[in-house]
């Protein structure tokens, strides 16, 4: 061995590693957690179908599942990994005002233990007031509430300044929906280089479709301005009653 | 370097059976080695945390390919290397390895014998200022086989190419730090 490759070695015993974090409570969480249901047919396909349903049924003048999939023809359709968003010329109604289903109260460092990924937090926002844990999607999901404040305006639905979701996309492909008019704005923007999708304006809808049951009617709630973005295998969804810049810095925030 | 004792084999083999305490214990043994391998690759805490953890989730998925009586680590740090490199992505997350070099010796290191001196502040500076300016494929192959002290093994597997790769690479490297530090051979 060379002096050189000594010193190397001596180096390595100097240096400051970050913590190591224990991973097995969540590496054995996620063994344990049920194999995501597979999806019957690619994105695309589901579309496609979706179209076809829907003219099939409205040929034949039936009477419409409470189903948006087939309910109305679908004028666009847009992908992430973990949520989908369509626009239909007409959208299914809703309530405006509905308690948040977010789960179970707890602390981002519980949730940091409990979930199968590192819940990641706007910093311009600070530390969120409220902390929620949902076991429904595989590997969990967090949502995090903040009160209105500067730069957070309340939002008419829920009366919070923002809140952030977050989940593994990349586990349930299809778990978070959006239905928009045509009057919304749906536009396709990239933060931090990756995919997002920016919903602003004219009511639209939000639904989760749980990965073992079918969408319902009452999981419809009316949405503020939304940002959903990808984070390597997260989906990220930021809701408020804010412009599309707030949305991206606080996006561009989340560590 | 990480203690690995006798009974690994017997480890994998009940976690091949679907025994989740022995993976348990398994993922314990190799934790540290597997998020410093993906902290090397990702230099973000929050992402080798998550590359690390995939790779143990899907090291495990893949427990009935892996061949009983072969090396477990080296198969590990494959999968986890490969995770890590996914979310690199160009993002441009480059915490510097000088940041985190312990200022002061640790308590333990308090009288180091000849052999394992501790380099002086001023060596250690410039030494990892060298390191940081090597080319990415370099500065890992120094990273793997020095500073994590893996095997060329361990280190082809990380680096996911050939131990002959690795060796020329790391020739390479050792030679451009030469250079750097003003002590190549004239």
């Amino acid at each position: 061995m060379s002096d050189l490759e000594r010193r190397l070695t001596r180096l390595a015993r100097e240096l400051d590693w970050p913590e190591t974090p224990d991973l097995a409570p969540a590496v054995r969480q996620c063994i344990a957690l049920p194999a995501p249901r597979r999806r019957r047919r690619p994105l695309v396909l589901r579309r496609s179908l979706a179209i076809a349903l829907a003219s099939l049924l409205v040929l034949a003048g039936g009477v419409f599942a409470a189903v948006p999939d087939v309910r109305d023809a679908v004028l666009e359709f847009l992908g992430l990994q973990g949520a989908t968003v369509e626009r239909r010329p007409d959208i299914p109604s809703a309530p405006e005002l509905r308690v948040l289903q977010l789960g179970q109260r707890t602390t981002l460092e519980r949730a940091r233990g409990e979930l199968g990924f590192t819940p990641l937090v706007p910093r311009t926002a600070g530390r969120p007031d409220g902390v929620f844990l949902s076991a429904v999607p595989p590997g969990g999901e967090v949502s995090l509430t903040y009160e209105p404040g500067p730069g957070l305006p309340s939002t008419g639905s829920a009366g919070l300044g923002l809140l952030v979701s977050e989940f593994r996309g990349d586990l349930a492909p299809e778990y978070m929906g959006k239905i928009a008019g045509e009057t919304t704005r749906i536009e396709r923007l990239r933060v931090e280089g990756e995919r997002a999708i920016w919903i602003e304006g004219a009511p639209h809808l939000f639904f989760y479709r749980p990965p073992d049951s079918d969408f319902a009617e009452s999981d419809l709630r009316l949405a503020d301005n939304v940002l959903l973005l990808e984070r390597g295998n997260l989906l990220v969804r930021l809701e408020g009653a804010f412009t599309r810049e707030r949305a991206v810095e606080l996006a561009r925030s989340l560590r | 370097m990480e203690d690995r004792p006798p009974q690994e084999a017997e480890l994998v083999a009940r976690a091949k059976r679907g025994e989740l305490d022995a993976y348990e214990e398994i993922v314990r043994l190799h934790q540290r080695i597997a998020f410093r391998t993906a902290w090397v690759i990702t230099r973000s805490s929050a992402d080798a945390e998550e590359a690390a953890q995939d790779g143990f989730v899907k090291a495990h998925a893949a427990l009935p390919r892996f061949r009983e009586g072969s090396p477990f680590r080296p198969w590990l740090l494959a999968i986890v290397a490969n995770e890590a490199r996914n979310r690199v992505r160009g993002t441009g997350r480059r915490t510097r390895l000088t940041r985190r070099v312990a200022e002061e010796r640790r308590p333990d290191d308090a009288v180091p014998s000849p052999e394992a001196a501790l380099l002086d502040s001023e060596q250690r500076h410039e030494l990892l200022a060298a390191i940081e300016r090597l080319p990415d494929p370099a500065r890992e192959a120094i990273a793997c086989r020095y500073l994590l002290e893996l095997s060329e093994e361990e280190t082809a597997a990380a680096l996911d190419c050939p131990r002959g790769t690795v060796k020329s690479r790391l020739s390479r490297a050792l030679e451009r730090l030469r250079l750097e530090l003003g002590e190549a051979e004239a």
